[in-house]
């Protein structure tokens, strides 16, 4: 019966000049029930909004961590945070398993001299579309006195200016991976060895990753990308690729075979470090250790896993 | 139940799922008519062409770049779905507070939603360049994908609105269940405007986007235009002779827009005071949205503010605002306004990169625009072919007293059961 009274919304008040019928009553009522719809409605959107209540267990438990004062090893922290995010179990079908290898890089920004040579070393390694307009690292050229993306230069012509300075940009491989949130289907993870990559095959080509990465590192290959014969190299996808986006994934086909990445070897001047933080005997973790190092856009709370140095 | 009789009397009518299509009406059309329904189809022809050179060449023949991941599509996804809710706001205050006033609009401004959000879902569908691995959106959806969300509730809400009009045309379940059904959809459209301004709003790469202000102001922008196309529809549908309407209720409607209208304007000036107050500016937002202001992009931006003044003038003027010429100025002012924003709010992502880099201006390539225009004709069309053969007109009082009368059941039929069943 009052379900009946709440439906008939007929006047009990007053009529309006104009024939406008409101009630108190019924405004009152009103009112109330649509603070709840209201409610209703941004509750669900507020309760996804948080990556936290939608990860999957590993990634909420190790979220948030925080090296403990005092702790004997300050990478432990870092390394405890990247974990394997949306891993679908089983590796990524063009690269060996990941091993027990914790991967990152550090890039020395005082010696980058931005020759660009590991850029192109990348495009050949990769099988990087030579018509496809993008390249998997992004060297800046900087003013000095700041590190201002604003004002920075990425088609600079002229490298080694001593006015200037030069950082480059790439797959940061963040440890909370905002593109690896974004995927709505899930074809791209974080392998357990920290390294990002992308199911080509399962992509749908919508590309809310490239919006959510803070980096601009994922590219679209609007066209096919085309590779000289003789040029492509046969452990990286190339047709696959096509209308998907890519990244750096650290030469995943290389570094899990023992080598280094193409970027690291092709750069003559040593800026680029890459190892295995799980080894405190390497590189890299001997450089975050000893030397003052930082991230780029560190106040994302993205945890990239390149640091800068110089 | 007396209109069901003169219907039933009426030849070319035909029954299916338990509304009375008007076939006959088609039958009786002028040429004007069929002309402008041709023009239609071959929009939607030349659409459908378009995107099947998407689906074969791939993403290349749109202008969407790395710089401007989104484009065209996005814009008009956030414009559709947004006046897909505002006009369902109005069509639930009959519902809800009373507004007897509006009860005449409630069939269209129901169709309209089912419409506008079917193209929305549409131009979404359409920009994936690699759709026919739609599937996975349901075999492994990313619960931290506000996409899943959008998606989905867009989805959703389309269903909802078609069944939410059937319901109406039919008179099934009486006042009861058109009121229950507000009770579903009026929440589920503001869960689509939130989580669709979340699509903006939940990434921190995007300076501009980033602001927990887009949902409300998204809420505010959906209603304002959702009322001016209302409006704007209810006029056209009274000039063809499809319903009509009593002044009073479009004097109310211009109120209700007047306020919406200012609340919106007052949430982006909010918004650029904070981008731009000494103590809070950060040069990620500045660098972006001066570009907006005094950049290449001011031609997007401004008319917002422009156009949206105007509006605000001419509707919240109490000595004019019941001339129709007025109420139809401003909310054709309005609906375009929104249309700068929503256009705005895209580029407003994409203008400065993430690494600070400027992009030139996007404009839309040819198959984009055809896209686009293929699916605002297809829309068209449905409307144009509804007000035809559709029962839009809201029976009058007195005939549905509680809406069970409407009801299209077998006439030995008891009232309260056929009332209950439902």
């Amino acid at each position: 019966m009052s379900q009946d009274r709440k439906c008939d919304v007929r006047p009990e008040g007053a009529t309006a000049p104009d024939g406008t019928t409101f009630s108190r009553r019924s405004f009152l009522q009103g009112l109330g029930i649509a603070a709840g719809v209201v409610a209703a409605g941004v509750v669900p959107a507020v309760l996804v909004a948080s990556p936290a209540a939608a990860e999957d267990g590993t990634a909420t438990a190790t979220a948030g961590a925080v090296a403990p004062i005092g702790s004997q090893d300050p990478l432990a922290a870092i390394i405890a945070a990247d974990q394997p995010l949306n891993y679908p179990g089983k590796p990524v079908y063009y690269a060996d398993p990941a091993g027990k290898e914790k991967w990152a890089m550090v890039i020395d920004v005082k010696a980058c001299v931005g020759c660009r040579k590991c850029v192109y070393a990348c495009v050949e390694e990769n099988n990087i579309g030579r018509t496809s307009g993008f390249t998997l690292i992004q060297v800046l050229e900087m003013e000095p006195g700041k590190i201002d993306l604003e004002t920075s230069v990425l088609d600079y012509e002229e490298a080694g200016r001593p006015d200037k300075w030069y950082m480059p940009v790439q797959c940061m491989q963040c440890a909370h991976p905002p593109c690896v949130y974004g995927c709505p289907v899930q074809a791209t993870w974080k392998e357990p060895d920290g390294i990002v990559v992308i199911d080509y095959d399962k992509c749908i080509g919508c590309r809310n990753c490239m919006i959510t990465c803070p980096y601009g590192a994922r590219h679209f290959n609007w066209v096919h990308p085309e590779v000289p014969k003789d040029e492509v190299n046969p452990k990286v996808p190339l047709a696959e690729k096509a209308w998907t986006p890519e990244k750096c994934t650290f030469c995943i086909q290389r570094t899990r075979n023992g080598k280094t990445t193409a970027c690291v070897e092709a750069c003559p001047v040593g800026a680029r470090k890459f190892g295995d933080l799980n080894d405190p005997e390497s590189e890299v973790s001997i450089l975050l250790k000893t030397r003052r190092v930082w991230r780029l856009k560190e106040e994302e709370s993205t945890e990239p896993m390149i640091w800068y140095v110089g | 139940m007396q209109m069901t009789d003169v219907a039933a009397s009426q030849t070319g009518i035909k029954r299916f799922i338990g509304i009375d299509w008007n076939i006959g009406a088609l039958k009786s059309a002028g040429s004007r008519y069929w002309a402008f329904v041709s023009v239609l189809a071959i929009l939607i022809t030349l659409g459908v062409l378009a995107w099947i050179m998407v689906l074969t060449q791939g993403g290349a023949v749109m202008a969407q770049r790395d710089g401007f991941t989104w484009g065209l599509w996005f814009a008009n996804y956030m414009y559709y779905v947004g006046l897909a809710a505002g006009g369902l706001v109005v069509y639930a205050s009959v519902h809800l507070f009373g507004a007897e006033q509006f009860r005449p609009l409630a069939r269209l401004a129901v169709l309209l939603a089912a419409i506008l959000t079917m193209i929305a879902v549409l131009g979404d569908l359409t920009d994936l360049v690699r759709i026919w691995r739609i599937y996975w959106f349901a075999v492994t959806p990313n619960l931290s994908a506000i996409f899943v969300y959008t998606g989905s509730a867009a989805g959703i809400y389309m269903l909802l609105c078609f069944f939410d009009l059937w319901v109406l045309v039919t008179g099934t379940g009486g006042e009861k269940l058109a009121f229950r059904m507000t009770l579903i959809a009026l929440p589920f459209a503001i869960y689509l405007h939130t989580t669709t301004a979340f699509v903006l709003a939940l990434n921190k790469s995007r300076e501009l986007w980033s602001t927990a202000v887009m949902v409300p102001i998204f809420l505010t922008s959906a209603i304002a235009s959702g009322i001016a196309l209302l409006m704007i529809a209810a006029y056209i549908m009274q000039r063809f002779n499809v319903l009509e309407f009593k002044a009073s209720m479009f004097r109310s409607l211009s109120t209700m827009l007047a306020m919406v209208i200012i609340m919106d304007l007052f949430l982006l000036v909010v918004e650029i005071a904070f981008v731009y107050w000494p103590s809070s500016a950060k040069l990620g937002h500045t660098v972006r949205f001066t570009e907006f202001l005094v950049g290449p992009y001011a031609w997007t931006f401004l008319p917002v503010l422009i156009l949206g003044s105007i509006a605000f003038a001419l509707l919240a003027r109490r000595k004019t605002r019941h001339l129709p010429a007025v109420q139809i100025t401003g909310s054709v002012l309005y609906v375009v306004a929104i249309y700068f924003k929503r256009y705005t709010l895209m580029s407003m992502g994409f203008a400065v990169g993430p690494l600070g880099q400027r992009q030139a201006p996007y404009l839309p390539s040819l198959v984009e625009a055809l896209i686009a225009i293929g699916l605002l004709a297809l829309g068209v069309l449905f409307v144009t072919i509804a007000a035809k053969i559709l029962p839009l007109r809201v029976p009058l009082e007195g005939h549905g007293e509680d809406g069970v009368s409407e009801h299209a059941g077998m006439p030995g039929e008891p009232l309260l059961e056929s009332g209950a069943a439902l």
